[in-house]
């Protein structure tokens, strides 16, 4: 390849680097505004009661829940996705379990190494085909479908549905996480701390009741990082995005 | 659909608040970001396809091969979807599972949320300033994912050092200590709620564990992406059954 060939190409990528890094942003920020835009509709315009306090405290609660992972998720998912794709994914969500996955068949496919520029560019297009598929199927099944289904179904199957959704999947996502981590030290830590938070400190101290899972986060968290196994190899995180 | 009859929020008639119009064209708009991103993207790819050694023949077959691996893990998304539809409505169901967060920290969230006020999500005192707080509570910790890969991703494109040089172990570990911190405790917190909740959790956990159990004894890798589906699907049904020979 002669020079001016090189130079060529070498600006062609850092053009398509530019492209995307700033389309990337100014479509996430959009997709930002517009995810908050719904809620906040209900909290100022719905006269539905809500005040300033409520959605405060709600948010604290949930933040000492997950702001390990905010911080963890896209530092642990960079090296994999590249600047480009990290700005799909963390909009498309269902990281692990799609779009990952997604994009190695599509490498495997058109025979691309990893680490390759070709790669790189075979993961963008399979992510966007897998975005195009996602987002298709969740508008005509759940959108439209779904919304008429619901129509259709029984008051009391309703009724039941959503008194025992939530235990319906919190048994299941436990067990997928339990297995899928392989750390026994961990789970057991986070299940001890869990039952002693819920069934000893929150009956004790009625007050924390709001705080219960932020508090056996941190606890799991630190009492994790005392009895860890020191001489095993640091093994791969887990996440749920 | 009547939108803004006065109201104080005590219903619990969540669909009427949860399916106003203006929440169904926030949800479409954030689709149609997503749609007009990937189209940003393709046409720089194939823009720069060149350069980076790839032929448009290349580009393309990537596109289907995503879009065809796709298919499976976006069913299994959309049963999960539908089930939570009389918990959070549509729009609100197609932004926050179907997009930017998964139906785990999403309901999470919610539950947390709906707690901080007392209630319980999908209970008796689930109402519509519990949904709308709940729904806000959840889009906001969505939204920090966002704003930490916004913040991020430039800081490690310049290859930030200092990012890197977190210690490994660290990194493996407090994460997976944080999720089953979280997902422990909202799973215990479940259990003295009643004796059909306590049946409900030990159905989904037992299917689920069945579900990766012979995903990996039948090499049959789809039932770890339908095991969430299916496990809420049977434990419903349980819980169904059960709710309805008590009452």
């Amino acid at each position: 390849m002669s020079n001016t060939a090189a130079g060529t190409n070498a600006s062609a990528l850092a053009e398509f680097d530019r492209t995307t890094s700033r389309w990337g942003q100014l479509t996430m920020i959009a997709a930002l505004l517009l995810s908050l835009a719904g809620p906040a509709y209900l909290v100022f315009f719905a006269d539905l009661g809500v005040t300033g306090t409520m959605v405060l405290t709600a948010a604290l609660a949930v933040g000492a829940s997950f702001f390990v992972l905010w911080f963890v998720e896209p530092i642990t998912y960079y090296p994999v996705l590249g600047p480009a794709a990290m700005y799909q994914a963390f909009m498309i969500g269902n990281l692990a379990n799609k779009l990952l996955p997604a994009a190695m068949v599509a490498q495997a496919t058109i025979g691309a190494k990893s680490g390759t520029k070709k790669a790189d560019f075979s993961a963008i297009m399979a992510i966007c085909g897998a975005a195009m598929v996602h987002v298709l199927s969740m508008l005509i099944f759940v959108g439209l479908l779904g919304t008429w289904l619901l129509s259709l179904i029984p008051l009391e199957v309703m009724e039941v549905t959503r008194i025992y959704i939530f235990p319906a999947i919190i048994g299941a996502v436990i067990v997928q996480l339990v297995v899928s981590a392989k750390q026994p030290r961990i789970t057991f830590v986070a299940v001890g701390v869990a039952l002693l938070v819920v069934f000893v400190l929150v009956p004790l101290v009625p007050a924390l009741a709001k705080l219960a899972t932020g508090i056996s986060v941190l606890v799991t968290a630190v009492l994790a990082w005392i009895v860890r196994d020191r001489n095993a190899a640091a093994g791969k995180a887990e996440l749920v995005n | 659909m009547s939108p803004l009859l006065p109201r104080d929020g005590s219903s619990t008639n969540i669909i009427e608040v949860a399916n106003t119009p203006i929440l169904w064209v926030f949800a479409l708009a954030v689709f149609a970001v997503v749609i007009i991103q990937s189209l940003i993207y393709m046409k720089a790819a194939a823009k720069a396809g060149p350069a980076a050694d790839i032929s448009q023949t290349e580009l393309r077959a990537s596109f289907r091969a995503g879009a065809v691996a796709a298919v499976g893990p976006s069913l299994a998304v959309v049963l999960v979807s539908i089930a939570l539809l009389s918990l959070f409505g549509t729009p609100a169901v197609l932004t926050r599972i179907g997009l930017v967060g998964s139906a785990a920290t999403e309901t999470a969230s919610a539950s947390i949320a709906a707690g901080t006020m007392g209630a319980e999500l999908g209970g008796a005192d689930y109402t519509q300033t519990v949904y709308a707080v709940a729904f806000t509570a959840m889009s906001l910790s969505g939204a920090m994912w966002m704003v930490c890969c916004l913040i991020f991703t430039p800081l490690l494109r310049r290859g930030d050092t200092k990012l890197r040089r977190v210690n490994p172990g660290l990194m493996a570990i407090i994460p997976t200590a944080a999720l089953l911190g979280a997902f422990a405790s909202l799973g215990v917190a479940e259990l003295p709620k009643s004796g059909v909740h306590v049946l409900t959790v030990a159905a989904s956990a037992a299917v689920m564990g069945m579900c990766l159990f012979l995903a990996k004894r039948l090499q049959a890798p789809w039932l770890r992406e339908w095991g969430l589906g299916i496990s809420i699907v049977l434990g419903l049904v349980i819980a169904y059954l059960a709710h309805t020979a008590g009452a």
